[in-house]
């Protein structure tokens, strides 16, 4: 019983699967690195659809729209907004990476889902409210 | 003249985004992935994106891309996304690897 391997002990480098091509053998932090690529790809792809189907539509579109009205001069507006949403989301990244550091993982993806989960339900909740309108005088929001 | 209308436009944008659904939900995928540059990445391209159309699109974004139903869209992906992340930090152990984002 004793003699079985366990897994979650680190296993030594495979001498048959080579270093990945390419790489630098410093980033030695991922114990994953088979699938790195991918998760990379999916991390990109899952991170800009969401931002962009949840921004499409937003204040800050419609921020943009009202300078770009007023002045007539969309592409220094759409250069500035685009400075300014980049600083954000490196603001938002770091913010995380942050967080990543100072709360255990197990709490810190708690906390994310829940604050996800309920993000999902308010963006929901305009978006039906926006679809179907309801009355006035009911009392909600 | 350019270089003000520039700042204006960083200033109220920035200062719109600040605390934001999107901010929160890039702080979201960040601390919990592994990839921070990918997160970056991505982002930044979807706001840069999202703000060009609404910059070339005028006024009558509304008219031609169906932003409702867009945001419906999205506030299912951020459940989908959150409910994962809560399953994935519950106690469940020894289900399989956990799921990549």
């Amino acid at each position: 019983m004793s003699d079985v391997p366990d897994p979650k002990a680190p296993s030594k480098p495979e001498p048959s699967s080579g270093p990945e091509t390419g790489s630098p053998p410093g980033q030695a932090g991922e114990p994953a690195a088979a699938n790195k690529a991918g998760s990379w790809g999916a991390a990109l792809l899952t991170t800009f659809t969401t931002v962009f189907l949840a921004e499409l539509g937003d204040k800050t579109q419609l921020a943009a729209l009202l300078l770009a009205a007023q002045s007539g001069r969309p592409a220094i507006v759409f250069v500035g907004a685009s400075l300014a949403l980049i600083s954000s989301s490196l603001v938002g990244v770091l913010l995380g990476r942050w967080l990543a550091k100072v709360l255990p993982p197990q709490q810190l993806e708690r906390l994310a889902g829940l604050l996800m989960v309920g993000l999902g339900l308010w963006l929901g909740r305009q978006a039906v409210l926006n679809l179907a309108p309801l009355p006035d005088g009911l009392p909600l929001g | 003249m350019d270089l003000a209308l520039l700042t204006s436009t960083y200033a109220t944008v920035f200062l719109a985004e600040l605390g934001d659904k999107t901010q929160l939900a890039i702080v979201t995928i960040s601390g919990t992935s592994p990839r921070p540059l990918a997160v970056f990445l991505g982002s930044s391209l979807a706001l840069v994106l999202a703000s060009l159309l609404g910059a070339a699109a005028g006024g009558s974004l509304s008219t031609v891309i169906p932003t409702n139903g867009l945001q419906l869209a999205a506030s299912l992906g951020f459940l989908i996304i959150g409910i994962r992340l809560i399953v994935r930090s519950g106690p469940i152990k020894g289900s399989g690897e956990p799921t990549d984002l």
